[in-house]
């Protein structure tokens, strides 16, 4: 390791400015955790363009502390609320929201602050030490591996992301196919934008993603107001023995560590995300405790567990992008385009030809969990009051900025219309239970697929046999028909079995 | 759901086809010179859809006979369709309007008709919600991002 | 239509013949128009252009970014632009020189004025630095021996790489690249034999990963004086790009003068020129009004000559 480069990114990660502008994100992240219904990557979506004039590092030092404050925020309201800000928190209710009702409302908010930031800054480590060699082994990747890895990763997400495969690959298919639009990149010629200049760039990404996530995920909230519009928040109060002890500590200390290790392994495979790490961790700690009866009755170790996993994912998905380029998740997608708009291409060479700015996020992310860490232990009465912020006061406000945010792109009108489209288009794959992730995930990395497809096909030939000299394609490929092939009989097996249950 | 599966599966088919038989034969554009045609990668999610919505909406159909359920349902609530759709049109007609006014200059009255509309009678809270993400776009549009008002 | 604008610009012309004595002045602020999203490198270069405008005009600068279809997105809508020198593009030559040839846009050359050009740019031929060819003459040489393969970037440069194959008997494989960031890899990775650059080597050249064999420019760059151009290897054909200032096709001949003196200031201002030679890695050339037309059209015509090959 280059300590030269380590030192100076260390002082960059130490100035005034990026302090403002990591707690910044932090903070806002910490909110828009707390707040039930915004998910983080609507958070991302709609920041990315306040971005634009920060420098690099900040800029994404910025998201990335955002990404982190709302997997710790998220556990505010599912212990308060028992509604989590975040599915991928859903496992910290069960037993946090217990714990709240028998009167620890705040011990129960600083166990899960203290396994956020024990799993942040734990994971945060291991992908500095992963990802700087797993990138040197990537640079030897061409675009056969790509191609294979790209293939492989699409697959994997349509998968998991939903339950039906054939769902996910239709949302697949359409995001590939959306992805597509723009101009050809051999030969400059315009395909599939039906005369419009608007779309000789591709649809722009800004605006499918803000349609997508935030704006529609807003009119399936205003939707559920009619059905529902409870809040019920446990207060806090005054309580000498409402805090987290030295005893309880070392008690979920082991559990911390195995959540931890459970977020890094799923986070770094694509398409598994945070809600499948943090019920994972969920319940192989309740498998190995001594009482798993007590889990689901205010047991600490269940928060424990659901909240190291659940931020262990969020540095552990940068390790395939950082490594290879390829986004393992929604998130670290937005991130490969916000670092586009910064001129930064994300993969391998990044370590070779930007190591500073590589090593300066690094840095801003341990500062960003040790902020989230303050800002969590002091900020606690505040964030507990913003649970009481009914959902539709949030809805306008949010929709306000889904509109500015694309304004700010300066698309204009025509870049408003995407968005009301894609907005529809996301409320109705919701509706109907299509893999929104998958779309959106097929849609940023089908120019990179073809890219390197086109590539591949070129560089070969035609001749196919050039595949036998390169076993990391070849390996991908068959993990690609095999994870193909597995997804579909568990589709039909699991329809299998809700045909043959009693009809309800 | 093997209703909303059958449908949803015939629409996703649908588009395919559409794409695949008048969209990229008309629009993906054609390379002599390219061992890989730009429409190839298209056609490749086109036939995705097509195949993947075909199976959804033949499961949906299987299942739907196999209870005796209709393909449509009579008892539809329109109060409840009219519930999810009027955002949508709260929305669109923002969009309109903001051909014509920059959202800055009604972006207030924007957030503060959909709370009305959404139940909010306290008048404090509906100026401050509304005001408030007003002031900072506008210090983010003018002075930070100086790309002047939008 | 063509009458009523002529007419038109008699009137201005008539209007603001008094006011000639002194140099126009902008009376409110102003609105650059850049034609690509934010963050590359026409934008950078933009936003540090505006701070050095606001000091020369003394109005504020906004700047607003139209991307889309190279520039072209960002031309079209520029067509409706007060002629006042009010708003204005600082823009790359590619959406004038390029686009039309291949799709339909609704401007031509004719539609505008220009009125000065920045920053040049010096578009190559590269190979890695352990290749066993280190000049194109060498290229050549060994691409008789082996078959080849190209990594393109724009039509253009696969147009000219196709004819030059053809000419020398080299059988060659060209593939795209995602731009400069995509070129990188192929090239060090060795997946490919050599490559297009846009600017990228300026990066890799100090460390000698990557040799600059050729340029495609008409002139040498002064940052590589040995590197010889195409055309002195016996290759007629080169392509350029020039980000200059765009003004509306009715603009009076005084505001115009008025930009090509901002230009003129703004290649001496230390900020923008540092900006733009260390950032973005972009020489700063200057040209006046007329020569910049002049050579728009010149692209114009060499790129129609190369597409129709």
């Amino acid at each position: 390791m280059d300590f030269s480069a380590v030192g100076a990114a260390a002082s960059e990660a130490l100035t005034l400015a990026s302090f403002i502008g990591i707690g910044g994100g932090v903070l806002l992240g910490y909110i828009v955790g707390v707040i039930p219904g915004l998910s983080r990557s609507v958070a991302i979506s709609i920041a990315i363009p306040m971005t634009f004039y920060m420098s690099p590092f900040i800029a994404i030092s910025f998201l990335i502390g955002l990404s982190k404050g709302t997997a710790a925020g998220s556990a505010v309201s599912a212990i308060l609320l028992n509604a989590p800000g975040e599915a991928s928190s859903a496992a910290t209710a069960l037993d946090g929201y217990p714990l709240a009702k028998q009167g620890k409302p705040k011990t129960a908010l600083q166990i899960g602050l203290i396994a956020s930031v024990m799993g942040d800054i734990l994971a945060t480590i291991i992908l500095i030490f992963v990802a700087i060699p797993f990138a040197r082994v990537a640079l030897m990747f061409g675009p056969y591996e790509m191609a294979a890895i790209l293939a492989f990763a699409l697959v994997f997400i349509a998968g998991l992301s939903g339950g039906n495969i054939f769902k996910g690959l239709a949302a697949g298919g359409l995001g590939i196919f959306l992805g597509t639009i723009g101009l050809d990149n051999q030969t400059g010629l315009p395909r599939l934008t039906f005369g419009y200049t608007e779309l000789m760039d591709g649809m722009p990404l800004i605006a499918v993603a803000i349609g997508t996530l935030a704006l529609s995920e807003m009119f399936v909230q205003s939707e559920k107001l009619r059905y529902d519009r409870e809040n019920m928040s446990v207060a806090l109060k005054k309580d000498a023995d409402d805090r987290i002890t030295m005893p309880i500590f070392k008690r979920i200390l082991p559990t911390i560590l195995r959540g931890t290790g459970v977020g890094t392994f799923v986070g770094a495979l694509p398409g598994l995300g945070p809600s499948v790490g943090s019920f994972m961790s969920y319940g192989m700690a309740q498998k190995a405790a001594k009482e798993p009866e007590k889990f689901g009755k205010g047991e600490p170790k269940g928060i424990a567990a659901s909240e190291s996993a659940d931020n262990a994912v969020i540095p552990a998905a940068l390790i395939p992008l950082f490594g290879l380029g390829i986004p393992g998740n929604v998130s670290a997608a937005l991130l490969i385009g916000a670092f586009a708009i910064h001129g930064i291409t994300v993969g391998p060479l990044l370590l070779r030809d930007n190591p500073e700015l590589l090593y300066s996020i690094f840095a801003g992310m341990i500062l960003a969990s040790l902020i989230m860490l303050v800002l969590g232990w002091y900020g606690l009465m505040f964030f507990a009051q913003i649970t009481r912020v009914p959902p539709h006061v949030v809805i306008p406000i949010v929709i306000f900025f889904c509109l500015a945010g694309m304004m700010l792109q300066g698309y204009g009108t025509f870049g408003l219309i995407i968005l009301m489209a894609f907005a529809l288009l996301g409320y109705l794959m919701k509706k109907y239970d299509y893999s929104f992730v998958t779309f959106l995930v097929a849609f940023i990395i089908t120019p990179m697929l073809e890219l390197n497809l086109r590539q591949s096909i070129i560089l070969s030939r035609g001749n196919w046999e050039i595949l036998l000299n390169r076993p990391i394609a070849m390996f991908f490929i068959a993990c690609t028909v095999i994870a193909l092939v597995a997804l579909i009989i568990r589709t039909f097996k699991k329809e299998q079995a809700v045909a043959n249950a009693p009809a309800d | 759901m093997p209703r909303s599966d059958f449908w949803s599966g015939l629409a996703v088919a649908a588009f395919g086809l559409l794409a695949l038989f008048w969209m990229i034969p008309n629009y993906a554009g054609s390379n002599p010179f390219a061992q890989m045609p730009p429409g190839l990668v298209p056609s490749i999610g086109a036939w995705a859809m097509v195949i993947c919505g075909v199976i959804i909406a033949a499961k949906g159909l299987i299942q739907m006979l196999r209870e005796g359920a209709m393909p449509l349902s009579a008892d539809l609530h329109w109060d409840a369709v009219g519930w999810a759709a009027w955002p949508f049109a709260y929305v669109a007609v923002a969009i309109w309007f903001m051909s014509f006014i920059k959202l800055t200059w009604f972006g207030a009255f924007l957030i503060g008709g959909m709370l009305f509309l959404l139940g909010e009678r306290r008048w404090w809270m509906i100026l401050g919600c509304s005001v408030v993400p007003v002031v900072l776009l506008y210090i983010l549009s003018v002075y930070l991002m100086r790309v002047g008002v939008v | 239509m063509k009458k009523l604008t002529l007419a038109s610009t008699a009137l201005c012309a008539l209007i603001a013949a008094p006011a000639l004595a002194e140099e126009w002045r902008p009376t409110q602020p102003m609105t650059m128009v850049i034609g690509f999203a934010p963050g590359g490198s026409t934008d950078i270069q933009g936003r540090v252009l505006a701070r050095t405008l606001e000091e020369y005009f003394g109005q504020p600068v906004n700047v607003v970014n139209q991307p889309g279809g190279g520039g072209a997105v960002a031309l079209t809508r520029f067509l409706n632009a007060e002629p006042d020198g009010h708003t204005f593009m600082f823009g790359v030559q590619l959406g004038l020189t390029f686009s039309p040839i291949v799709t339909e846009v609704a401007y031509e050359i004719d539609d505008f004025r220009y009125a000065g050009t920045l920053v040049g740019g010096q578009f190559g031929v590269v190979a890695a630095g352990d290749a066993p060819y280190q000049t194109f003459e060498e290229l050549i040489a060994y691409g008789k021996e082996n078959p080849m393969t190209y990594a393109q970037q724009l039509p253009m440069d696969e147009a000219i790489m196709r004819i030059i194959a053809e000419q020398e008997g080299i059988d060659l494989a060209i593939v795209p690249t995602g731009g400069g960031g995509g070129m990188a890899p192929l090239l060090l990775g060795g997946e490919v034999d050599y490559a297009f650059s846009g600017g990228t080597h300026a990066q890799y050249t100090p460390t000698g990963e990557m040799n600059v064999l050729a340029f495609l420019t008409a002139e040498r760059s002064p940052f590589y004086p040995d590197v010889p151009t195409l055309e002195e290897l016996g290759y007629p054909y080169a392509i350029d790009d020039f980000r200059s200032f765009f003004l509306p096709g009715d603009t009076p001949d005084e505001i115009v003068e008025a930009f090509e003196n901002a230009a003129r200031f703004a290649v001496e201002h230390e900020p923008f020129v540092e900006t733009t030679v260390e950032n973005t890695l972009h020489p700063i050339v200057f040209m006046d009004a007329e020569e910049t037309e002049a050579t728009i059209r010149s692209i114009r015509e060499a790129n129609e000559a190369l597409m129709a090959q």
